[in-house]
C-alpha cells in the first residue's frame, strides 16, 4: 500500500486542523493547529509544521489527501489539494489502520460526532451523525472547562474524583451549561458538576448510537476520546466494550492517506 | 476575563463615622458584585468573575473591602442575592434578585421607573415595579433565552474582540445576513459559517447582536413595557443589544446614570434591603435599652 511514497493527510475540522505524514504503513509525524477563520492558512500551517517535524522537504511529498468538513476549501492555492475523501470514509480507513480488528468507530469531534460501521476492508456499511441540536459537544466541553475555571485535562481529572451523582439537562448544551451553573449555585461539589457534564455529553453520543447497530470491536476517535472521564461512562451507556485508538484525533488524517489512489 | 473585574470606592466618606455599615452581595452566573453603603451612601463597590459561588461571594466582598480598611466584621448587615444567593456564607439574609433589581433600579433612576429589564449572564427577566421600588410582577426567560449574556461573551472570544467593545462594533452595520434568533447556540454556529465564507466581521457581529436583541425582545414584549423603562445587568453596557432592543420594541430606556454601573443595580438593591434591616435592628435595640 502506497509503497515508499511520502504522503500527507489533512483533516480540516470545525475546531482543529490535523496533518499527518506517512510513508507506506509508517506514521512519520503529525501536527494540530486551530482552524480559526482562515481555513487555507490553517491547513498550510499544519502541513508545514508536520513537514518540519519529520524533516521532509515539500518537494519530496508525493501527494496530499484532504478530509474533514472544510476539505473543499483548500482546493485553492497555495495548497491546491486535488484529492479529497469523505469524512466517513477517512474515519473508517483510519480506524481500521490503527486497529485491524475494529469494525465500528465512534468519532467525537469539536462540532460533530458520528459513528461508522465498516467491514474488514474498511468499506462503509452504515453511518450515523448527530442532529443539529447536538452540534458542538467538543466546543461545549471547552466552554464548560472555562466556566469551571479549569483546563480540559483538569475537567476530566476532576470528574473522575466525583463521589455523588447529579444530572444536567439531557437535550441542549446551552441548557446544560445553565443547569451546571445552577448546581454550583446550590453548592454542589465541582467534581460532581464535572462528572454531570461528562455524563451529559456521553449520553448524547450513546443516544445517537442507539439508531445504528454497532459491530465489535468498537473504537473511539476524535479529540474528546482523550477525556478519561468521558470514556469511563461510554461502555456502560452503550452496554458494549469500547477502546480508545492511539492518536484518536488523527484518525481522519490517517484515513485520508490510506485512501490515496483507492488505498492501493 | 479580567475586563469585568474592578473595584472602586468613595474616598470622601469615613466609615468610622457611619452608624449603619451594610453590604449587598449579588452572586450571578457569570460575575459576582458587592456594594457597601455607609448610612445609605455608596462607599465601595466591586465586580469579580464567578467561579464557584461560595468563593466568588467572598472574593467580591473582599475586593470591595480591600482599599477601605474596613473588615468583614465591621459590617452591620449583609444581604445576599442573585442566582447563587444561598451560597453567601456571611449573609444572614437572602432576597431574590427580582426584589433587589426593582429596589436598586428605583433608587438609581427614581420613582418613575415601572419596567426593569434585567439582562444578565444567564438569565433575562422583566420586572414591573411600583414607585417605591416594590416588584409587582415578573417574567423570567424561557429556557431557550438562557445564557444570552454568557453567549455574547463566548461570541466575543470567538471573534477575538473584547466583550466591552463588541457592542460598539455591532452598531457599524445596518445591512447584514439574518441569523437564527431562536437559539444562541445555533446563532453562534451560523455566525461562524458566515465568517468562514468571508462575510465582513462587522456584519457578522451586527447580525449576532440583532438576533440576540430579537430573542430578548420577545420576552419583553410578552410581559409588556410600562414607562419608564430601564435596563440593568451586564448587557445594559452593550450598545449593540440596547440599540436594537429599543428599535424593535419602539421604546427608549432611561440612559444609565453616570455614577452607577448598571451591572451593580441588583447588588445595590440588596444593600438597600440590608440598610433597612440594619436600621430596624438598631431602633429595636435602642427601644429595648430605652
Amino acid at each position: 500500500m502506497n509503497k515508499g511514497k511520502i504522503l500527507a493527510g489533512l483533516d480540516v475540522g470545525h475546531v482543529n486542523t490535523k496533518a499527518v505524514m506517512m510513508k507506506g504503513q509508517e506514521i512519520l509525524g503529525y501536527c494540530t493547529v486551530p482552524t480559526g477563520f482562515d481555513v487555507v492558512a490553517a491547513a498550510e500551517t499544519a502541513l508545514n509544521h508536520a513537514l518540519d517535524t519529520v524533516g521532509v522537504p515539500r518537494g519530496e511529498l508525493a501527494g496530499i489527501v484532504a478530509t474533514g468538513i472544510f476539505k473543499d476549501m483548500i482546493k485553492v492555492p497555495p495548497l491546491n489539494v486535488t484529492i479529497t475523501v469523505p469524512d466517513y470514509v477517512a474515519d473508517a480507513k483510519g480506524a481500521l489502520f490503527l486497529n485491524k480488528n475494529s469494525r465500528t468507530v465512534i468519532d467525537i469531534g469539536g462540532n460533530i460526532h458520528k459513528a461508522i460501521r465498516y467491514d474488514q476492508n474498511g468499506n462503509l456499511l452504515d453511518v450515523i451523525q448527530n442532529d443539529k441540536c447536538a452540534d458542538g459537544l467538543g466546543i461545549f466541553y471547552t466552554t464548560m472547562a472555562k466556566a469551571l475555571g479549569v483546563s480540559e485535562q483538569e475537567l476530566s481529572e476532576l470528574a473522575l474524583r466525583s463521589t455523588k451523582k447529579v444530572s444536567v439537562a439531557i437535550h441542549c448544551a446551552a441548557s446544560a451549561e445553565s443547569e451546571a451553573i445552577d448546581l454550583m449555585c446550590q453548592g454542589v461539589d465541582t467534581a460532581d458538576v464535572a462528572d454531570a457534564i461528562s455524563r451529559f455529553m456521553v449520553e448524547r453520543v450513546a443516544a445517537m448510537c442507539t439508531c445504528m447497530s454497532l459491530a465489535q470491536e468498537i473504537v473511539v476517535a476524535g479529540g474528546l476520546a482523550k477525556s478519561k472521564a468521558l470514556m469511563k461512562h461510554l461502555p456502560g451507556l452503550l452496554k458494549q466494550d469500547v477502546s480508545v485508538l492511539d492518536l484518536p484525533e488523527y484518525v481522519g488524517a490517517i484515513g485520508a492517506v490510506m485512501s490515496y489512489e483507492g488505498g492501493k | 476575563m479580567s475586563e469585568h473585574e474592578y473595584t472602586s470606592m468613595n474616598e470622601q466618606l469615613d466609615w468610622k463615622k457611619a452608624k449603619a455599615i451594610v453590604a449587598g452581595v449579588d452572586v450571578g452566573a457569570v460575575s459576582s458584585k458587592a456594594v457597601i453603603l455607609l448610612d445609605g451612601q455608596p462607599y465601595a463597590v466591586s465586580q469579580v468573575t464567578t467561579r464557584t459561588p461560595k468563593e466568588s461571594a467572598s472574593k467580591a466582598i473582599s475586593a470591595a473591602l480591600a482599599k477601605t480598611h474596613l473588615k468583614l466584621e465591621n459590617i452591620h448587615y449583609i444581604v445576599g442575592t442573585g442566582r447563587g444567593r444561598t451560597q453567601v456564607p456571611f449573609a444572614p439574609k437572602t432576597i431574590t434578585e427580582i426584589a433587589c433589581g426593582a429596589a436598586g433600579a428605583v433608587h438609581i433612576w427614581g420613582p418613575s421607573v415601572r419596567t426593569v429589564l434585567d439582562a444578565g449572564g444567564q438569565g433575562c427577566k422583566v420586572i414591573h415595579c411600583t414607585k417605591k421600588g416594590r416588584a409587582t410582577a415578573f417574567l423570567w426567560n424561557d429556557k431557550c433565552a438562557a445564557g444570552i449574556g454568557r453567549s455574547i461573551e463566548a461570541f466575543a472570544d470567538l471573534v477575538k474582540k473584547e466583550v466591552t467593545e463588541i457592542g460598539k462594533i455591532a452598531l457599524q452595520s445596518d445591512q447584514f445576513p439574518k441569523l437564527s434568533d431562536f437559539c444562541a447556540v445555533y446563532a453562534q454556529s451560523e455566525a461562524l459559517d458566515l465568517i468562514r465564507s468571508k462575510v465582513p466581521l462587522e456584519q457578522v457581529i451586527a447580525a449576532y447582536h440583532y438576533a440576540m436583541a430579537r430573542r430578548i425582545s420577545t420576552l419583553v414584549a410578552r410581559s409588556g413595557v410600562k414607562k419608564d423603562f430601564v435596563i440593568i445587568g451586564g448587557l445594559a453596557k452593550n450598545p449593540g443589544i440596547i440599540d436594537w432592543l429599543e428599535r424593535i420594541l419602539k421604546v427608549r430606556r432611561l440612559a444609565p446614570e453616570r455614577e452607577w454601573d448598571p451591572a451593580l443595580t441588583t447588588a445595590l438593591g440588596a444593600a438597600l434591603f440590608a440598610d433597612a434591616f440594619c436600621r430596624r435592628q438598631q431602633s429595636d435595640t435602642s427601644t429595648q435599652q430605652g
